[in-house]
């Protein structure tokens, strides 16, 4: 029985050999029969490589891709986990190709709730990063809706699909991160943001790409916001380096800080002016025990007692100083943290961070015995070293068990 | 009359990303936006209000009121903040949300005010929480906030922390085991 499916792989091998695309289109636009023969649970990956073909070879042709947006939504939600696992590659391109759309008819919100359920199907577990992450970071940024990808971003990344490792591009790695620490910046959220931007400028990379040039911009930016300096670079950053040597920090701030530079940075500069304010007052109370307001006012380079109050009063609303404001008097005392470290909460803390640390530590060791026993590496330690690496891996190990 | 805002949240949520053409309900905007402030998200809120399409901001001015008062939240205007509570009339369901997002900003304010200062004039206090000035002496005296001799001012007394939770020391117990047997390991 020749089946649709069968009369199109012909029609599609035929055509591609003699070169007549423009046939081969309206066959494809007209795919859909073959597509109403398959079902999307049993037959997942021949749909998805039906659906990837048909959306990525509209570009050239006409065909109206109205349906599009549904019959990606319908896959995603009723395909078969497991067998689109064996081909990430096509799944995720059908993702970018969907995202691709939905920037197109600028309608990103959309397509959110989509690629939530497309990641959640085709991770093995959560914390695996894969490309369609910088996808859906995209759609949240652009739709400026950045909940949804906030518990995407919360878990940290213990593994990479395998469509995004290996050799293939990095683009959606460094992506993900960038989106990534965007959104956590507008969520003021810096801690992790400049932790997000820290990764994409610390990517191995041969040479430096366009995002981790944006992104060591922003880290700049970040980090005098959250710190009031620029933190030093770790020593495994390959590349900053080389960005520094063009783009020295100071140079950057004052390119940056010009209001018609093309930049979109403007917002980020005025934060770090105010943060700036901000950092002198926490140095005051590092010196001082009391401070008349406006001898804050004067220090800081404040308009008046008035403003000096009020910047206080944000202050300890945040929790970033602890000082008391005598109003009568026009006085504020600094004060020490009143964290005794001695109640339930930092108990709480405590036992958290050793949770922490204790799967951390799980991770590595699991890690560390992959390595072991792949074969390259103990190749590799052999060949060059003969008796010496056994030994010390030996020793390692018995240092774990102790 | 306080009602669960997170769950109802989460569902407001939903309703707008599941919205068939990317734009949910004005109503669903209102209330979502509305939360937001309750729950002093207003990073989210603004990023809301900045995603509203502007044929919807425009025909509905309850959205444009209820952001009116989450700029004033951003720019910690508190004075300017009960202006604009007052000066709109809300409906429902909205107005059982800001009902409750006012008496939110009030308490969060008098706590504040007892963390931050140890003495404070009373017009302060009132344009701090805007009420009146009998009210805002009989909440003084709630607290415990003592009238100096002058009788302008106020010595605000640090809000009592809630009553710590107390863990079973059975729970300890296991997690300090645990703790031990990865030491050892």
């Amino acid at each position: 029985m020749a089946s649709p499916l069968e009369q199109f792989v012909d029609n599609v091998r035929t055509m591609s050999a003699s070169g007549s695309f423009r046939e081969l289109c309206e066959v494809i636009g007209k795919s859909d029969e073959s597509l109403e023969t398959l079902d999307i649970q049993q037959h997942s990956l021949g749909v998805l490589a039906v659906l990837v073909a048909k959306f990525s070879l509209q570009q050239g042709g006409d065909v109206d891709k109205s349906t599009m947006f549904k019959q990606i939504h319908d896959f995603i939600t009723n395909c078969n986990g497991e067998q689109v696992r064996f081909s990430p590659e096509l799944y995720a391109e059908l993702c970018h190709l969907l995202t691709n759309y939905l920037v197109e008819i600028k309608q990103p919100i959309r397509g959110i709730e989509i690629l939530k359920k497309a990641i959640r199907k085709i991770q093995l577990f959560d914390s695996q990063l894969t490309s369609i992450h910088a996808d859906l970071c995209q759609l949240c940024l652009l739709s400026k809706c950045m909940k949804p990808a906030l518990e995407f971003l919360d878990t940290d990344v213990t593994g990479i699909g395998s469509e995004l490792g290996g050799n293939n591009d990095s683009k959606h790695f460094l992506l993900y991160y960038y989106y990534g620490g965007m959104i956590y910046t507008a969520m003021k959220n810096y801690d992790r943001a400049l932790y997000f931007f820290e990764v994409v400028v610390t990517v191995p990379a041969m040479v430096v790409s366009h995002i981790m040039l944006e992104a060591y911009k922003k880290y700049i930016l970040v980090s005098f916001i959250l710190h009031g300096k620029i933190l030093p670079m770790p020593k495994y950053a390959s590349q900053v380096r080389l960005i520094m040597s063009w783009l020295p920090p100071n140079m950057l701030l004052s390119n940056i800080a010009i209001p018609s530079s093309e930049d979109k940075n403007m917002g980020l500069v005025n934060q770090v002016l105010s943060s700036m304010y901000k950092k002198n007052i926490q140095r005051l109370t590092k010196t001082f025990l009391t401070l008349s307001l406006s001898d804050v006012a004067a220090r800081v380079q404040l308009t008046g007692p008035s403003q000096a109050e009020s910047y206080i009063l944000n202050m300890i609303e945040e929790g970033e100083i602890y000082a008391m404001i005598n109003q009568k008097d026009g006085m504020v005392v600094f004060l020490d943290s009143p964290e005794k470290y001695a109640s339930p909460e930092t108990l709480c803390v405590l036992e958290q961070q050793m949770a922490a640390c204790t799967k951390l530590h799980q991770y590595i060791q699991e890690m560390d015995e992959q390595i072991q026993v792949n074969p390259q590496y103990i190749k590799k330690s052999v060949g060059s070293h003969d008796e010496d690496i056994p030994a010390t891996s030996q020793n390692s190990k018995t240092t774990y068990s102790m | 009359m306080i009602t669960n805002f997170d769950k109802l949240c989460g569902d407001l949520e939903k309703q707008e990303l599941e919205a068939p053409t990317g734009i949910a309900s004005p109503s669903t905007y209102a209330q979502l936006l509305a939360i937001y402030l309750y729950q002093n998200d207003l990073c989210n809120a603004k990023f809301l209000w900045k995603r509203i399409p502007q044929n919807i901001t425009s025909s509905n001015p309850e959205i444009s009121a209820i952001w009116a008062v989450g700029q004033k939240l951003w720019k910690k205007d508190l004075p300017g903040t009960y202006q604009a509570l007052a000066a709109f009339t809300w409906t429902e369901p909205v107005a059982n949300i800001i009902r409750a997002l006012e008496d939110n900003i009030r308490e969060r304010t008098f706590n504040l005010i007892g963390r931050s200062y140890s003495s404070i004039s009373i017009d302060t206090v009132v344009s701090m929480t805007g009420l009146s000035k009998d009210a805002v002496l009989h909440i003084c005296r709630d607290r415990k906030w003592m009238l100096n001799e002058d009788g302008v001012t106020v010595s605000p007394t640090p809000p009592t922390q809630p009553a710590p939770l107390h863990t079973s020391s059975e729970d300890q117990l296991f997690k300090l085991t645990e703790f031990v047997s990865f030491l050892e390991n």
